[in-house]
């Protein structure tokens, strides 16, 4: 009964603090103006929304849980008594404690909710909470005769009786919907509806989507001034500066591509041919290229470029591109303007309108439509000017949503068209494919010869002069056999020595061609061999469901071993950890994947090791990467990667 | 003594046989691939086997696969496997029932005829015998080497001698030191290490090996 009693009363004051809150939410935005103001702006706008979700929770009845701001990490004093924030030194804490603040608060997804709450209150929550108290009085004026003076008195009293209990009644209602809306924008907001039902996500997503295909319209379009760039340049040098000018366009058009492929997931390669290496003289000392001689080696680059530049397709597909390109950008832009028309027409129009549009309305008797270029549509399309001014919010919401579910469909047609025609044909893919395989071969041929190499002078200067020693020494014992048997036995032990020594010399050196380990149980033990040798702690885990190829096997052996010693030698690490997976994939060979990670200090350069550049020409003769992330302060992360096939558990003899 | 032999390698499995045989055991069987060996092994249960890690038909560690499956089947078959190269990884499999009786040693050093019998005795009376390169790079681990810094030199010395499987007496001799002398070594490792000291030779080595692979 209580609760009916208090109700309107109740709803008052939430009103009255959603107005206040409102209020001092818009004083804070401004405040925020001023950089120095902005943690005390976030804290008192957390104790209003705090002071909210009480409320709703002893008054509407809706339970929600405390969300805390973060706790900013506190300056540390360092041994020199300075304190330092990003790289930079500070005489005091102050500044580096109110940067750590802001860092903090900015990062928190709940200070913007409290904002938000305190904004639109007013006009959601609040509002509802206003009809309650809103009912009572106009009740109240009803029975005393201000309000509808002409009616009878009884019924006026009668009917301002009625009005004040139905104020009275949907006072618990009231007051419990405003706490829903608290909580909806309050509590943690995983929790949210907004969140849960996924309507929040795809909003995010469809916004993303329509202004990337709007970016991408707009850079497609740019790309015109390119065209007309080329034109002018081919028309006034007749053809002579052509070549500059697709070379001013090629970079462009890359950072379109890595933009869309940012923005639409999709891969977009280069397509265009690699420069020709510069002709060398022949046996007259000329220079060729394609059917001509020149004299000069310059003439000749120049000759050859144009033959790059005009018998490459992609210089081609590159022009056709721009111009076919211009529909689809237009196409491209249609989500971002219905959207931005919708949000014009549904949040702004309504509320720049009601200042003017209300009181020359009331003055006038003329209302004004509210249509944001209402009176452009209406000109063209007369019929337009009878649609009423009301449902331009409606209106606005529509037209958002179709700009939202457009923009999807947009984005895909335009990543079909664009990988149409900015990616590499067939040929140009064949022809990128053969460059990297005879790269790849002479550097497996090149290291191939060195190992070959290594390995004669080792036999040669190890084994073999071993076991000659030991034949001369068993030949002297052989002779002294007979004068001076204790130096026989002498020469005997010391040929049984040789032997040991050549056994050991020859069991290194089997370890570096192929270690029995790695022919006996693959990959993944044989890797767990060297990480138990190894002086680093290492954690080896394989998930390699059968054999790899013999080859394969050996590459990522090898890389795996540099990658542990690099780890040993400079990371000054702990610890390291290995992961061997293979991945099957979707398509037909799957990807052996090797990741080897350590706690040192980072800062891993593969440019300037010459064993990881090592490790990459080993992997690339099987299509293999390799690709490293060493941030100064470590971790460092290697990760090899093979195309493979696997085969089930050899059987054949090695 | 009743000995398995199992090596492909003809000239290596006819001179083991003679060796054996010249020392007083008995070759029961010298078989030379893996299925052959399980046979072997499981049928004739011998005192000891000798076998080569490296087996037709797979040339891979089929010797050491059929060595452990026998060992599972029979816990504490005495097996002294021979290898051209040792790893860690193998001699941690071979050492992992902790029932003892195994061995595992390069092939080179079959070539010490008295070492290598003393070995194989070793192994058959339920020992350990592990090849000095094992020892060497279980010891030359960094995660190992910190607790036993804490080792004199000496006690280093006694210590790898243990965990190669040697006696008291034998280590005595090695490091030409009294037995007592060596007695008080090994309870100031075990003290050290913290180990429960024990008069097994193989529950030594054991517990020194799984002090190491800690």
């Amino acid at each position: 009964m209580t609760r009916f009693l208090l109700a309107p009363a109740r709803a008052l004051v939430l009103v009255v603090f959603a107005v206040v809150g409102s209020a001092v939410a818009l004083v804070l935005v401004t405040l925020l103006a001023l950089i120095v103001t902005y943690p005390m702006t976030v804290v008192v706008a957390r104790r209003l929304a705090e002071l909210g979700r009480r409320l709703a929770q002893a008054w509407g009845g809706v339970a929600i849980d405390e969300v805390r701001l973060p706790v900013p990490a506190q300056p540390v004093r360092r041994a020199d008594g300075w304190y330092e924030h990003d790289n930079q030194l500070y005489r005091s804490a102050r500044v580096p404690a109110f940067m750590l603040k802001v860092e903090a608060y900015s990062k928190d997804a709940t200070a913007i909710r409290d904002w938000i709450w305190l904004v639109a209150t007013p006009v959601t929550g609040g509002l509802a909470a206003a009809l309650s108290p809103l009912l009572v009085g106009a009740g109240v004026a009803l029975a005393a005769g201000w309000l509808l003076p002409g009616l009878p008195t009884a019924v006026a009293i009668g009917a301002g009786i009625a009005v004040v209990v139905a104020g009275f009644a949907v006072g618990p209602a009231v007051l419990r919907v405003y706490g829903l809306w608290t909580r909806e924008l309050l509590q943690p907001a995983h929790r949210s509806w907004w969140r849960r039902s996924g309507f929040g996500p795809w909003l995010g997503r469809a916004m993303k989507r329509t202004w990337n295909g709007a970016g991408l319209a707009g850079m497609a379009l740019g790309a015109l001034g390119l065209l007309a760039l080329q034109l002018v340049f081919a028309v006034v040098s007749w053809g002579g500066l052509y070549p500059q000018a697709v070379q001013i366009t090629r970079p462009y058009l890359d950072y379109y591509r890595r933009r869309a492929a940012d923005w639409t997931g999709r891969e977009y390669p280069q397509p265009y041919r690699p420069l020709p290496a510069p002709p060398l003289p022949d046996e007259t000392g000329k220079y060729r290229a394609g059917r001509t001689l020149y004299q000069t080696q310059e003439a000749a680059v120049r000759a050859q470029r144009y033959g790059w530049i005009f018998t490459d397709p992609a210089t081609w597909r590159d022009l056709l591109w721009i111009v076919l390109g211009v529909p689809v950008s237009v196409a491209g832009f249609l989500p971002a303007l219905l959207v931005g028309f919708g949000l014009y027409g549904l949040v702004w129009q309504p509320i720049v309108w009601a200042p003017w549009g209300i009181p020359v309305g009331l003055a006038t008797g003329e209302w004004v439509t509210p249509w944001y270029m209402g009176y452009l549509f209406a000109a063209v399309a007369p019929p337009l000017a009878a649609i009423p001014g009301w449902v331009t919010p409606f209106l606005g919401v529509v037209m958002t949503g179709a700009g939202l579910l457009l923009a999807g469909p947009l984005l895909r047609l335009r990543g079909a068209f664009d990988r149409l025609l900015l990616t590499p044909t067939r040929s140009t893919l064949l022809a990128q494919r053969v460059r990297r395989l005879s790269e790849t071969r002479a550097d497996a041929v090149d290291a191939q010869a060195a190992e070959l190499r290594r390995i004669e002078r080792d036999l040669h200067d190890g084994a073999q002069a071993r076991l000659v020693s030991l034949g001369l020494s068993l030949a002297t014992a052989e002779q002294l056999m007979e004068r001076d048997p204790e130096a026989a036995k002498k020469l005997l032990a010391q040929a049984r020595e040789t032997s040991a020594t050549a056994l050991a010399e020859l069991r290194n050196l089997v370890r570096g061609i192929h270690p029995p380990v790695l022919a006996e149980r693959g990959l993944g033990d044989a890797v767990r061999a060297v990480a138990l040798d190894s002086p680093l702690p290492a954690d080896v885990t394989v998930d390699v469901p059968g054999r790899l190829p013999a080859p394969v096997e050996s590459a990522a052996y090898f890389a795996t071993v540099e990658a542990l010693a690099n780890a040993v030698r400079h990371s000054g690490a702990a610890r390291v950890r290995v992961d061997i997976r293979y991945d099957a994939g979707a398509s037909a060979s799957g990807v052996l994947r090797i990741t080897v990670t350590d706690d040192g200090r980072g800062g891993a350069d593969p440019a300037r090791g010459t064993g990881l550049r090592g490790v990459q020409r080993r992997l690339g003769t099987f299509d293999g990467t390799l690709s490293i992330e060493s941030p100064v302060g470590g971790p460092t992360v290697l990760t090899m990667e093979i195309p493979c096939v696997l085969s089930s558990p050899r059987t054949s003899t090695s | 003594m009743r000995v398995v032999v199992a090596e492909d390698l003809y000239l290596l499995r006819d001179g083991l046989v003679r060796l054996l045989e010249a020392h007083g055991m008995q070759v029961v069987a010298a078989v030379e691939s893996g299925p052959e060996l399980r046979q072997a092994l499981i049928g004739l249960r011998p005192d000891v086997s000798v076998v080569d890690v490296r087996l037709p038909p797979t040339f891979t560690d089929e010797g050491l696969q059929a060595a452990l499956a026998a060992r599972r089947e029979i816990p504490g078959l005495p097996v002294l496997v021979l290898s051209q190269y040792v790893e860690q990884l193998y001699a941690r499999e071979l050492l992992a029932d902790g029932t003892g009786g195994v061995g595992y040693l390069l092939k080179d050093r079959v070539v010490n005829a008295e070492q290598f019998i003393d070995a194989v005795r070793r192994v058959a009376a339920g020992g350990t015998a592990m090849d000095p390169e094992v020892i060497a790079k279980l010891l030359a681990t960094d995660a190992v080497a910190k607790p036993l810094g804490r080792l004199t030199p000496r006690e280093r010395d006694v210590l790898e001698l243990m965990a190669e499987g040697r006696s008291n007496a034998a280590i005595a001799q090695r490091l030409f030191l009294s037995e007592s002398a060596v007695g008080k070594h090994i309870a100031s490792i075990f003290n050290k290490l913290e180990l429960v000291p024990s008069d097994d030779d193989n529950r030594r080595v054991l517990a020194v090996l799984a002090y190491l692979n800690q």
